[in-house]
């Protein structure tokens, strides 16, 4: 890996750290939700370290070369964090739907309001 | 005689609900109408309660089901022994109410009124009859039952079916085909009457166009769901 190339992944990704630790900090980001944002910080990391885990991956997978691995770790985890998206999101309707009822019954009850 | 409560979900019908409540009240004087506003930008609550009925008003708009639900879960709190859902669009017919409500006097958890048992029903187009005749013979198949309108808004439901579709996780879409075969996994007792649909006087009818497919999608997805889904998931 060329030490260029070294340089810019490590900015980004250290920047990326940064900036998921200073909105965990500041209560912006759930540390539930953090954590698989540092994940996705300390992975380009860890290979920019052990460039030779990138291969030994991309030949597990048969890959032809470890950038087309690379972008396929991308975009496999960008999946599986908006499946777990969609199923927050499930979960946050139903939960929704329960408090909008409950509240126009509590209401209902407490009889007309002007 | 048992207490009976008719849940209108309603949105934006302020123009259909003066019929639909001067009618339901002179065919059951005896039931108490609750018209559950799903949270309509017109004066829906105001016709509603100005015409003596109750009132539940969404804060959000739920759609449908979501209103649905709201209804039955207030005859649930009040105890009362029977809800009926009745669309607030004027397509129903006060009269079939009591066929239901006779059913569920006969021992039936859930009777359902259809079109397709009446003569003289309004059957919608050729597209949505096509729809229909999928969903009738998907829930037979995954019922055993011989149901001929699954898709009917038209129901009255006794203690049993009321605790069923207020589960957090019934259907909140449309409870159609897949609401029964729920019901039937939880070994309700479902019957059909017959009930003699009108057209539906709102512009903003549930499925036309493009909504019909996403419709027919989501329906498919959620009776398997219903069918597949696990036994635990029909408790609570």
């Amino acid at each position: 890996m060329p030490i260029r190339q070294k340089l810019v992944f490590l900015t980004i990704a250290l920047a990326l750290l940064l900036v998921i630790v200073e909105l965990v900090r500041r209560r912006r980001l759930r540390v539930e939700y953090a954590w698989l944002w540092i994940a996705a910080g300390v992975t380009p990391l860890a290979l920019i370290l052990r460039y030779d885990l990138l291969v030994s991956l991309t030949e597990l997978v048969g890959a032809a070369i470890p950038t087309s691995t690379l972008f396929f770790l991308c975009i496999l985890y960008l999946a599986v964090l908006s499946l777990n998206y969609s199923v927050r999101l499930t979960e946050l309707t139903r939960q929704v739907k329960e408090l909008a009822q409950e509240v126009a019954l509590l209401r209902a009850e407490k009889g007309p309001t002007p | 005689m048992s207490r009976v409560l008719i849940v209108i979900p309603a949105w934006n019908e302020a123009a259909n609900l003066p019929d639909v409540l001067s009618e339901l009240r002179r065919a059951r004087p005896d039931a108490e109408l609750l018209v559950v506003d799903d949270a309509s930008a017109d004066a829906t609550s105001s016709v509603a309660r100005g015409l003596g009925a109750s009132l539940v008003r969404l804060p959000l708009h739920l759609g449908y089901g979501g209103a649905v639900q709201t209804g039955v879960k207030h005859a649930l709190r009040r105890g009362f022994e029977v809800a009926v859902t009745f669309d607030g669009d004027g397509q129903h017919d006060p009269s079939d109410v009591a066929p239901l409500l006779q059913a569920l006097g006969e021992g039936a958890d859930l009777a359902i009124g259809s079109r397709f048992l009446s003569a003289d029903s309004y059957r919608g187009s050729l597209g949505r009859r096509a729809g229909r005749a999928v969903f009738a013979a998907a829930a037979r198949v995954l019922t055993g039952l011989p149901l001929t309108d699954p898709t009917s808004g038209l129901k009255a439901l006794g203690p049993e079916a009321q605790r069923l579709f207020a589960m957090a996780r019934f259907p909140d879409r449309f409870p159609d085909a897949d609401a029964i075969v729920l019901a039937s996994r939880a070994r309700l007792r479902i019957v059909e009457r017959p009930a003699r649909m009108r057209r539906s006087r709102n512009r903003h009818s549930m499925h036309g166009g493009l909504r019909a497919v996403s419709y027919s999608f989501n329906m498919l997805g959620s009776l398997l769901v219903a069918a597949l889904g696990r036994e635990t998931d029909l408790k609570g």
